[in-house]
């Protein structure tokens, strides 16, 4: 078998702690990421662009996002919706106030006030827990989505309610408006995944991730040995919805262009990112992207079969999904409840000792 | 080990120490104290107080009322992690490790109030944050080594038989390096082997580390030989205070482990 | 009486039946979580598919007629003229058990053991299981459900307010709705059905025993499994008739199913294990969002309705995490 980790041996610490022990794993990952940077653009095109690449690549931000709650902290979200909003209105009130601001530094401020919303929304976290949590959390879902519909300063007045996305460069190429070309928008989402997956990557094989996880396993003997739940809680938060916030700025810059907030950012999309995290799998920064792009590919795949190949009527194979979605969640959660990262990490473990499993 | 406190003077004293839920009384008017260097074992029937008494130590349950010395500083309304921090660790009756992390991600756990670098440099990994983490991991690879767990340090502690989740949960607490570790019946459930192998465990890290140790466990024979003074707690009262062999002669213990017939 | 404070009075009654309604679906909830620790993210689902199985039933028409005509190229709808409200209420009823059957023998059993969250993020796949389902097996339009209740406003009781109102005040009288009254009436009558059952009936032992303590009433010989079953299907039967009300009142369609969102900060208010608890909490939620709207909403914009149940069961959870009616949690290490 060529894919193999034995007499790869560890001789320092630095050594066994990198992202990817495994020599080969490594440099999958590494040529993985070169043809992403280096050949995809030049292939891409508009449908692979608006259909595809894109949303992959903003859902598993904002999938990241709520792994780092849900799956590394153990803290159930529903209002993912409301911090992408929170985001998304962030960048609309700062490119326009701020016009001549780089666009980088939009989207990150935008993840830095979602970060301060959620602190403020995860403070019941220290007396809720579990699924009174899940609820506390629907009132930031539905209060912040109230919040863009009746203020109009924050959609600029505007007669429609709507907010739409100006057309704004980053070394002279536009990423967003309706002039923007396929492969800079994706180069620039992709920019902020690779660099925002490795952070999240940093942040949970360290010291934090092991609080968060400590907090996940069992709160009250993580505190006796000296994790401060308030403030560990509060860091997952935070860093969550600044990814989620990052992911709601680059949805509505980027990839919609125009939005309105009950039907951009509502409940549904909650419960979009949260079976991301499930199917994906829960506490895992690979499950995220497999989880988004399953969700995200799966109905595109599903339409392309049914209405295209077979000519089914469309609302038929919305239910089809619908039922397909809801299955498939019950099915992971009884079979494998550490999603397909999971079933990804037991195959590798059967294909080390291909073709001798004894 | 940098405390004021020289072998064989006070380092935690609890005085009277009332504790109630609601109408039951878990601990009423309890006084004692633990020197430093030694082991002092907590026992008593079931129900007697004495998880009770390891949670109002470590900062878990605040008494109504009564004060806990530690250090020479009185800390009696502190937070459990905050107790922590000051060098208490501890171990738990029923194993509350973490289940989903690895041996060794439980250890580095341990060493949580240790470690300070900032949210920044541990996003970047390189550079403070990941030296931080290699130094922490030495340590940890010591008490690894020490406690013979070297096989399954990347192993999930959910996967593991009882009796190794007990010792590394042992581990866990001797990673924060404390002055006082607390073991809540370190040996419940274990056979004779095992027994003897955390005995040895505890009498080394009392010896090798100089760490003071309390200890609740309901095997006698074990809480006899390796204990130097034992405090026994019934009804959530203290019945008696001293070396093992003055509470074993002790009439009022006999009689609460024995039973007595009350017409007398 | 001033107009401004029989104006005050209709919101507070108003409230008060919008409460009931949802204290008809936190019901569900309660059932179930009790007996078997779930929290049924799909109640409100049910509630839908229970109405649209009704509805499917009355008007006759032939299940996956959509996808029968899709995939064999036929032209099949109804199957005649449909049946009245009582035989379509019964074959409803025995649907929903069957459903509660599937779901312990499919889903249940293979979740034992597994942490509550686990089980709620189940039972939200399961609502979408559901609501495909549903609308593939009746059709997704919005339906029309009368089963005989009487409905519209009550002009008897606008006549008798108008005459409260002060002297030359112009005032029109109290809009009441009557189909809201007998809402009102048949939850009344469900709960305190719900009670003597469980209180005189040798299931309801069983299910008492069960929400005790899961261990114990396995030791004395209770199935688990049969209960259940039992209580999903009563608690199928509790959405049915939340259903037929909600249904009556604004369609058969998909928003009847987002009410399940709407019970969770009732139970938050009413602690998850307490039938009064969830009577009151909806009562609490149904009058507070109702007054809110009135006196605040105007101020800042309205819809107020959208989020105030959350932030009020919010503000509560920070002062009583258990509850109103909930036992206080004492944490052990």
């Amino acid at each position: 078998m060529f894919y193999r980790e034995s007499g790869d041996f560890k001789t320092s610490y630095s050594g066994d702690q990198q992202i990817f022990p495994i020599a080969f794993d490594r440099w999958v990952v590494i040529a993985f990421c070169a043809f992403a940077f280096v050949v995809v653009p030049f292939l891409i095109n508009d449908y692979w662009e608006k259909s595809v690449l894109v949303p992959v690549l903003v859902w598993s931000l904002a999938a990241l996002g709520l792994n780092i709650l849900t799956g590394y902290c153990g803290q159930v979200s529903l209002g993912t919706g409301g911090f992408m909003a929170v985001g998304a209105y962030a960048s609309y009130k700062l490119t326009t106030s701020f016009p001549e601001m780089n666009m980088f530094i939009v989207i990150l401020l935008s993840g830095g006030v979602t970060a301060l919303v959620g602190i403020v929304f995860g403070l019941p976290s220290l007396r809720i827990k579990g699924f009174y949590l899940a609820v506390a959390t629907l009132a930031s879902q539905f209060f912040l989505v109230w919040l863009f519909n009746k203020v109009p300063w924050f959609y600029n007045y505007s007669a429609s309610g709507q907010i739409s996305a100006p057309e704004r460069f980053v070394f002279g190429i536009a990423i967003s408006g309706p002039n923007s070309p396929p492969w800079a928008t994706y180069l620039f989402c992709l920019t902020f995944v690779v660099v925002f997956a490795l952070i999240a990557k940093n942040l949970t094989r360290g010291r934090l991730g092991r609080s968060w996880m400590a907090i996940r396993d069992m709160d009250i003997a993580a505190e006796i040995i000296g994790v401060p739940p308030l403030k560990t809680k509060l860091s997952a938060f935070a860093v969550s919805s600044f990814y989620i916030g990052i992911s709601g700025a680059l949805f509505f810059m980027v990839y919609l262009g125009a939005a309105e907030p009950t039907e951009a950012f509502g409940i549904e999309k909650s419960f979009l990112v949260l079976f991301m995290i499930i199917i994906g799998g829960l506490g895992s920064i690979f499950g995220s992207f497999i989880g988004a792009a399953f969700m995200i590919l799966m109905p595109v795949l599903f339409k392309n079969i049914m209405v295209g190949g077979l000519g089914w009527p469309t609302d038929l194979v919305a239910h089809l999904i619908f039922m397909l979605i809801g299955g498939l969640i019950m099915f992971f959660l009884i079979v494998e409840p550490h999603g397909l990262a999971q079933l990804w990490r037991v195959t590798k473990e059967k294909l080390r000792l291909w073709p001798f499993p004894h | 080990m940098n405390s004021q406190i020289a072998p064989g003077e006070t380092l935690l004293e609890v005085k009277n120490i009332s504790l109630s839920f609601g109408g039951v009384k878990a601990l009423q008017d309890i006084s004692f104290d633990i020197l430093k260097g030694e082991v002092r074992a907590i026992i008593g029937p079931n129900g007697a107080g004495k998880s009770s008494m390891l949670n109002v130590i470590n900062g878990f349950y605040h008494p109504q009322q009564g004060e806990v010395w530690f250090d020479g500083k009185l800390r009696t309304q502190m937070k459990p992690h905050e107790v922590a921090k000051l060098g208490i660790a501890r171990t738990f009756q029923n194993i509350a490790l973490f289940k989903g992390m690895s041996t060794l991600d439980n250890l580095m756990t341990g060493r949580m109030i240790k470690m300070k670098t900032n949210l920044f440099w541990q996003a970047l990994w390189k550079g403070p944050a990941e030296k931080e983490e290699q130094e922490h991991r030495e340590r940890v690879e010591h008490i690894i080594e020490f406690l013979k767990i070297q096989s399954i340090r990347k192993t999930p502690v959910g996967r593991l038989p009882y009796g190794m989740q007990k010792r590394v949960e042992l581990g866990r607490a001797l990673a924060a390096e404390s002055k006082l570790l607390l073991l809540d019946e370190p040996m419940a459930g274990m056979n004779l082997e095992e027994k003897e192998d955390m005995c040895r465990f505890v009498l080394d890290v009392n010896d090798e580390f100089g760490t003071t140790i309390a200890l609740i466990e309901h095997d006698m024979g074990v809480v006899m030989d390796i204990s130097d003074r034992v405090v026994v707690l019934d009804y959530g009262e203290k019945l008696a205070d001293g070396t093992p062999d003055e509470v074993r002669k002790n009439q009022a213990v006999i009689d609460a482990y024995l039973g007595v017939s009350h017409e007398s | 009486m001033s107009p401004e404070f029989l104006y005050t009075i209709e919101v507070i009654l108003n409230g008060l039946m919008a409460g009931i309604m949802y204290s008809l679906v936190a019901l569900g909830f309660v059932l179930i979580f009790k007996a078997s620790g779930i929290f049924n993210y799909a109640q409100g689902v049910m509630a839908l598919f229970a109405a649209l199985t009704l509805v499917g039933f009355q008007s006759g028409q032939i299940p996956f007629s959509h996808l029968i005509n899709v995939m064999f190229g036929t032209e099949y709808h109804h199957w005649g003229e449909g049946m009245n409200n009582f035989l379509a209420i019964v074959l409803t009823i025995l649907v929903m058990i069957a459903f509660a059957w599937l779901v312990e023998k499919l889903v249940l059993k293979h979740l034992v053991n597994q942490a509550p969250i686990i089980l709620f993020m189940a039972t939200i796949g399961l609502a979408f299981f559901m609501e495909g389902f549903g609308d593939l097996m009746w059709g997704a339009n919005i339906k029309t459900l009368d089963v005989g209740i009487p409905s519209g406003g009550s002009f008897w009781w606008e006549d008798v307010t108008r005459t409260w109102a002060t002297e030359g005040s112009e005032y029109y009288g109290m809009y009441i709705d009557v189909l809201d009254v007998w809402a009102t009436g048949i939850a009344v009558a469900l709960v305190i059905v719900l009670m003597l059952f469980s209180q005189f009936t040798k299931t309801g032992r069983a299910l008492r025993a069960v929400a005790d303590d899961h261990q114990a009433a396995l030791t004395v010989g209770i199935s688990l499994r049969t209960i259940w079953v039992i209580v999903w299907s009563i608690a199928g039967i509790v959405a049915l008739v939340a259903g037929i009300m909600w249904g009556s009142k604004s369609g058969v369609q998909f928003s009847l199913s987002l009410i399940a969102l709407k019970a969770l900060p009732v139970l938050i208010l009413g602690g998850f294990t307490s039938i009064p608890g969830a009577i009151i909490g909806g009562l609490i939620i149904g009058v507070g969002e109702k007054l809110f709207e009135f006196w605040v909403g105007p101020l800042i914009g309205g819809a107020t309705e959208n989020w105030f149940a959350y932030v009020l069961a919010l503000f509560f959870l920070m002062f009583r995490p258990q509850g109103l009616f909930g036992e206080k949690i004492i944490e052990r290490v």
